[in-house]
């Protein structure tokens, strides 16, 4: 212990004495860490506002679509009912606790300023969980709001903002203009996604039915979109298709995954590629400081010889040499990952790096330690080389030097 | 002043000095500290040819001696320091520090031997830049035991009290003149309490008069501490303080006890 508090308070000293030296060498570590957890962090921050919005298209990982089409070459094709029981039966069965249908429609809807049609989802509750739906006033679906007797739509703020921003407490109410005119109630409003969003709105199966709101669109049948266990997602692809296929005859059954990681992580290359570039910086910052430390190694000969002339053994002046670089640069490595931490946290910098997300993801931990590691890896790397030279110099030579 | 040879962790500097090993005797006083036994030292040349630098020396240095030892610029004086502080090992022959083969030490023991055992003073001083002289004084103890670096700032105060620098403790040494530059190392060969202090030409760089009232602390403090004293020079005047003097020439060293002074050093200095 005391051989290791003496090295440490050695290592002090040389620090404290050539603090200018090392503070420049260190500024470069500190600038390189910082860097490199930045790139990381917002790396980190791109990723998971890319993962949301894939997430809201494609639902999460894993959603499976399943889409039955009438073969137009069979004898017999199941009928719309029939389909809509199997595949309801078929979710009971397997026991799948985020299941809805998806059908893509047009609605017309009474606006102050006219009759306009506007994208008309027909979902069920699920959706809202699958597809990670975001709202920004009032709520999504529940179970009963298909009991109601105005149905429930949720809406765009594009859509709201058509209807003249009613008070979703007092009157909430906007015009269906079905084959039954209906009055719907707008239960939740969702942000729009990106500007100049058209008016969308979002109606549950059952409800749709009832006012005859939907008007199917073209080559547009309705999907049933079921949230699996990533683990199970490829095996229940399988499973489901020949399950389906074998319940439906005269059907032709599609069984695919529909999220952002059907083929693998496509974050992936965008990560390997800011990662390369993270590393190429530190590498620099670490060659950077290699450089100094050489050149003072070199000057410190003749101190090095004094040193050993003093009974300082070659692994003491190793460990001393590592130390100093090692004790600088996680310093260094801390100030850099603070500077990182104030950059990526910097609410400008996050709206504009992840614009689609509501809530900001803490900086990742994993970038703070990969920041940290990578200082203390540096200082070792680069002081071990000057260590080993240190540690070759010939006492004699050394202090004639 | 209190001596600070009296303090009474005696056994401090020599607490890691070759564990395990067995040396002589220490208690008794005509066992030689050092002792060098037909020593040679000689190095290969570009040419793939030997170049001798020492030749058959013999050596014996015991506690309490003061030794100096003569001769001309590349006679081989500094490769005999070296060999005497453990820096560098003969060629052939034998060297006992203690009683004990140094050849068969270990580079870390010898290491740790050097610096509880061998204390230094250079011609240029030495001291490290940039360091206080009292950071300079307590340099050996951050090499020394677990007792003797905890106490380092108070043993290092005592002995820049012994060389009478107490008050310039914190003055660094660009701030101190030739004199007080060479006390400071002189504290600093001493604060382990060597038995053995190597002195390589320590007035080299001293007019006429520090360079006595350095040797005569130097002198004070060796006799004072028991240690033995060796010192390379090629001044007369520093090699008549000495009580045993020897003559280096081309790499051979041969006794000038009972020779005047001025025959001793006949041709070293023409």
């Amino acid at each position: 212990m005391t051989a290791l508090i003496s090295t440490m308070v050695e290592a002090w000293s040389e620090l404290r004495i050539h603090k200018t030296r090392v503070l420049l060498a260190l500024i470069g570590v500190a600038l390189s860490v910082a860097v490199l957890t930045t790139v990381v962090g917002v790396g980190n921050l791109t990723r998971e506002g890319m993962r949301v919005d894939s997430e809201r298209n494609g639902g999460r990982e894993a959603t499976l679509g399943v889409s039955v089409y009438a073969d137009p070459s069979a004898a017999q094709a199941p009928d719309a009912d029939r389909t809509a029981s199997v595949l309801e039966a078929t979710v009971k069965r397997y026991g799948f606790t985020h299941a809805s249908r998806v059908t893509q429609a047009q609605g017309r809807f009474q606006f102050p300023s006219g009759v306009q049609s506007v994208q008309l989802t027909v979902v069920d509750p699920a959706y809202g969980a699958i597809h990670r739906v975001d709202i920004a006033q009032g709520g999504w679906f529940a179970e009963d709001d298909a009991d109601r007797l105005a149905p429930a739509v949720v809406v765009n703020d594009a859509f709201y903002a058509a209807a003249g921003r009613p008070n979703l407490a007092t009157a909430p109410q906007v015009t269906v203009l079905g084959s039954n005119k209906a009055t719907a109630v707008i239960i939740g409003v969702m942000p729009n996604r990106y500007p100049e969003e058209m008016p969308q709105a979002f109606m549950l199966t059952a409800a749709a039915q009832a006012v005859g709101a939907a008007e199917q669109m073209p080559g547009m049948g309705p999907e049933l979109r079921i949230w699996v266990p990533a683990g199970m997602a490829e095996q229940l692809v399988s499973v489901l298709n020949a399950d389906l296929a074998q319940q439906l005859p005269g059907a032709q059954v599609s069984v695919h995954r529909s999220d952002y990681a059907a083929y693998g992580d496509p974050f992936a290359m965008v990560q390997l590629m800011v990662s390369g570039v993270a590393a190429l910086i530190l590498l620099l910052g670490a060659v950077g400081l290699l450089n100094i430390s050489m050149v003072t190694v070199r000057y410190r000969v003749r101190e090095i010889g004094i040193r050993r002339s003093f009974g300082a053994t070659s692994g003491r002046i190793f460990t001393g040499v590592m130390m100093e670089s090692v004790v600088g640069t996680t310093v260094a490595g801390a100030v850099g990952v603070m500077i990182a931490v104030a950059v990526v946290k910097n609410p400008w910098v996050e709206s504009k790096v992840a614009p689609g997300l509501e809530d900001y993801p803490a900086f990742p931990v994993e970038a703070a330690l990969l920041g940290l590691g990578a200082a203390v890896l540096v200082g070792a790397l680069a002081g071990a080389i000057p260590a080993l030279v240190a540690i070759r110099v010939k006492v004699i030579d050394a202090i004639r030097f | 002043m209190t001596s600070i040879f009296t303090h009474d962790d005696e056994d401090i500097a020599n607490e890691e000095y070759l564990a395990g090993e067995s040396p002589a005797d220490n208690n008794d006083d005509s066992a030689p500290l050092v002792d060098l036994r037909n020593v040679t030292r000689s190095v290969v040349l570009a040419d793939d040819q030997q170049l001798h630098i020492l030749r058959g020396v013999d050596l014996q240095i015991r506690v309490g001696d003061h030794t100096a030892i003569v001769g001309r610029s590349g006679c081989g004086k500094s490769t005999l320091l070296n060999i005497l502080g453990l820096l560098d090992v003969p060629s052939s022959g034998q060297m006992l520090f203690d009683g004990t083969p140094v050849e068969r030490l270990r580079s870390n023991t010898r290491a740790k031997l050097r610096g509880s055992s061998i204390g230094f003073v250079f011609q240029q001083f030495n001291l490290l830049p940039g360091r206080t002289a009292l950071e300079n004084v307590v340099t050996p103890l951050l090499y020394a035991g677990r007792k003797e670096f905890w106490r380092r700032n108070t043993l290092g105060m005592e002995i820049l009290d012994r060389v009478g620098l107490a008050a310039r403790a914190g003055t660094q040494p660009h701030m101190l003149s030739g004199g007080e530059q060479q006390r400071v190392a002189i504290a600093r060969a001493l604060v382990r309490r060597p038995r053995l202090i190597l002195a390589d030409e320590p007035t080299g760089a001293l007019d006429v008069e520090t360079g006595q009232a350095v040797m005569d602390l130097l002198d004070t403090i060796a006799t004072e501490s028991g240690a033995a004293l060796v010192t390379i020079t090629h001044d007369l005047n520093v090699a008549a303080r000495a009580r045993t003097r020897y003559r280096l020439d081309a790499g051979v060293l041969s006794s000038s006890d009972g020779m005047p002074v001025n025959d001793v050093l006949m041709g070293v200095s023409a």
